[in-house]
């Protein structure tokens, strides 16, 4: 027998209190270690997912960040659009706005289709997502089949045929160009690791998009776009895992995008109505974002430089917008730390009013150890033993609610945040939260420590219950 | 074994000070069997007390199992009392939650240390006094008897010089409660301990080897009672 005996079996005979004085803790010890392993795998899941994109150019108007958030993690939805041949200069690094090669890739990416409850996204893009880009400077692996086939020329030849056909439309030409048509061997999808897991998806499944989200206005399938999966990424734990990724000529010849695959270049002087009428140019097919990777860092200052002024494109940086915005989650997390060390206080100090409750009724008790020659620091050392244990297993518990909660509600917190909260993974600061929140715990215990160790032995002794 | 000169101890009741025991001259020697006798309100408990360094007299010298109490600090006084004597009260003041045997080894856990065999010398004992299938009861689940018998096992388990006793016959029938009181004699006089029982029973007072009336240890203080 130890004194830890006695005060776990003081603590087992009060139970309801025991357990109620425990719940604060652990609701204070779950809500603590929850805001920081939001901010943890916040922090790391957006500054690890910036592996790969060095540079995004997206459309004028928007904020950098959303330009970011959007392209990389999913979050919220694509702003505004920049045409075909900013991708085009980019590729070809020259022209007026560029005098020298300054990427390695620059990929085009067409966003605003879903798929599925989940409303995992779907990218439409070309082949060299899967050969060029560089995850972490890698390219993307696969867990079961292969990338699809759909390259640049063949999106430049598509763009040259809807140019055609819609130039000849706007003619009112007694000939007009056919429409091209969607090929049935541009019918097929890569899935992320994310997107295969939840919904079950194997190789040779078919997945329709969907024009916008689930629950959203105006949310239509096209099942004219269904394409069989040949691919499933391995997983990347980034946005990626919950990305579907489609042959751009797909998104482009989607029934209902119409016209409205092209941006019709602002000229001075002519109307919105007037510039409709207007032939269109292949390269003004519409692009929600370009990812491009920079050959080095001249090649990044020159990007800089050229999108500082450009009319119609912007290029963001990942690698300095995360950091701000991950600044100001911090900021955040920080504020809702403090309530969350609140919450802890008034634990604290539930713990010390209901063992402080127990003290006049527990005198005859402890004056009889104290009969049996237990010294007061002993009698201190049960008292305050049993506060800690209440702190300590009120701790765990809260790290276990913690962990059971981040299970339960990952997929609900990416599709809200696009952070994936890895339940499995248990890190130092938990064991220092729960040797912290027990050392508060026996400082609340102190006050009925100190005067269960004041207890008059003869006195108690005598009372005869 | 016990040499008590001069003891007093008063208590303060408001502005009034109550003299509770007063104490001339006590020799107990090694392994006797002693009995303190007197009427109630006499000092009978303060005087137990006394002895086991629960409380501190007012003035006096008090020798018990090789050590000056009245010296020592309340934290020697607890260790000495739990190091050297074994208590027995009238209410057997064994803890509710706890079962016989862990109500032992608590007297071991405050005394000589709980750890190595003193599981096996509770065990021991518990079986000695018959209850070797009830050790693993509670308090409540026992017959006062079997409660009397483990106060006994925890007075005894650090193998105590003296063993004090309070009334240890008054919450029970005299027959069973005798029973177990000679049992606890016949034990620690096989041990040679010093056993000390303060009572207001005569036939309780009869077992013991001696009886020593409060009254007539009082002297010249008796009328000191203010």
């Amino acid at each position: 027998m130890k004194l830890i005996s006695i005060s776990l079996r003081n603590l087992r005979i009060r139970l309801v209190a025991t357990v109620l004085t425990m719940m604060s803790i652990i609701v204070a010890t779950a809500l603590y270690a929850a805001i920081l392993v939001m901010a943890e795998q916040t922090e790391a899941r957006y500054e690890g997912s910036i592996g790969g994109f060095q540079a995004i150019a997206g459309p004028n108007g928007t904020s950098e960040l959303e330009l970011v958030l959007n392209t990389i993690f999913n979050v919220g939805e694509a702003s505004g659009r920049i045409p075909l041949e900013v991708c085009d200069h980019l590729r070809k690094s020259r022209g007026r706005m560029f005098r020298r090669g300054q990427v390695r890739y620059a990929i085009p990416q067409a966003r605003g289709d879903s798929i599925s409850r989940f409303n995992f996204p779907v990218v439409a893009t070309i082949d060299e997502m899967f050969s060029k880009f560089e995850w972490r400077r890698e390219p993307l692996r696969f867990a079961a089949g292969g990338p699809f086939e759909y390259s640049w020329d063949q999106l430049v030849e598509l763009a040259n045929g809807l140019a055609a056909h819609e130039n000849g439309t706007r003619a009112e030409v007694d000939v007009i160009p056919d429409r091209p048509l969607l090929q049935e061997e541009w019918r097929k999808a890569v899935v992320g690791s994310r997107v295969a897991r939840s919904l079950s998806l194997k190789l040779g499944d078919v997945v329709t998009p969907i024009h916008g989200k689930v629950g959203e206005f105006g949310t239509h399938p096209h099942p004219e776009a269904a394409c069989a999966i040949v691919g499933i990424l391995e997983p990347t734990n980034s946005p990626i895992d919950s990305t579907i990724y489609l042959p751009i000529g797909i998104h482009l010849l989607i029934d209902g995008h119409g016209s409205g695959v092209f941006i019709d270049k602002l000229i001075p002087g002519k109307s919105p109505v007037q510039l409709e009428s207007m032939p269109v140019d292949p390269m003004r097919i519409a692009l929600t974002a370009v990812i491009a990777d920079p050959l080095d860092h001249m090649g990044s200052q020159i990007l800089r430089k050229q999108f500082g002024s450009h009319d119609e494109a912007q290029v963001a940086w990942p690698q300095d917008v995360v950091p701000k915005f991950l600044r100001q989650i911090g900021n955040a997390a920080d504020a809702l730390a403090v309530i969350a060390w609140l919450v802890l206080l008034v634990a604290a100090v539930s713990i010390t009013v209901a063992i402080y409750n127990t003290m006049n009724e527990r005198r005859r008790e402890i004056a009889i150890m104290r009969s049996l020659g237990a010294r007061r620091f002993q009698i201190l050392a049960i008292i305050t033993g049993e506060a800690t244990l209440l702190s300590f297993f009120g701790a765990v518990l809260g790290l276990v609610a913690c962990h059971t909660a981040q299970y339960f509600m990952r997929g609900t917190v990416e599709d809200l945040t696009g952070v994936y909260l890895d339940w499995t993974i248990f890190k130092m600061w938990e064991l220092w939260l729960v040797l912290g929140v027990s050392g508060i715990g026996a400082i609340a215990g102190l006050a009925p420590a100190v005067k269960g160790s004041m207890t008059q032995v003869a006195d108690n002794l005598a009372q005869n219950y | 074994m016990i040499h008590l000169r001069d003891v007093q101890k008063s208590y303060s009741r408001g502005d009034q000070t109550v003299l509770a025991c007063a104490v001339d001259r006590l020799d107990i020697e090694s392994g006797e069997q002693v009995a303190l006798i007197g009427r109630s309100g006499t000092g009978k408990t303060t005087v137990l007390h006394i002895l086991a360094g629960i409380l501190r007299p007012d003035r006096g010298e008090i020798e018990v199992a090789g050590a000056r109490l009245d010296k020592l600090g309340e934290a020697a006084r607890d260790s000495h009392r739990g190091h050297n004597i074994g208590m027995v009260y009238q209410t057997f003041n064994l803890l509710q939650p706890f079962t016989a045997l862990e109500n032992v080894l608590m007297g071991a856990l405050f005394g000589c240390g709980a750890g190595g065999d003193a599981k096996e010398r509770a065990t021991a004992l518990l079986e000695k006094v018959g209850l070797a299938e009830r050790m693993h009861h509670r308090p409540s689940e026992l017959s006062v008897g079997q409660v009397q018998r483990v106060a006994i096992c925890r007075a005894l388990i650090n193998d105590p010089l003296l063993v004090l006793m309070d009334e240890p016959l008054g919450n029970q029938d005299k027959a069973t409660g005798g029973q177990v009181l000679d049992m606890m004699l016949q034990i620690a006089s096989d041990d040679n301990k010093t056993v000390v029982m303060v009572t207001h029973d005569p036939e309780s007072a009869e077992r013991m080897q001696r009886t020593v009336d409060l009254a007539t240890l009082r002297g010249d203080l008796a009328g000191a009672q203010q």
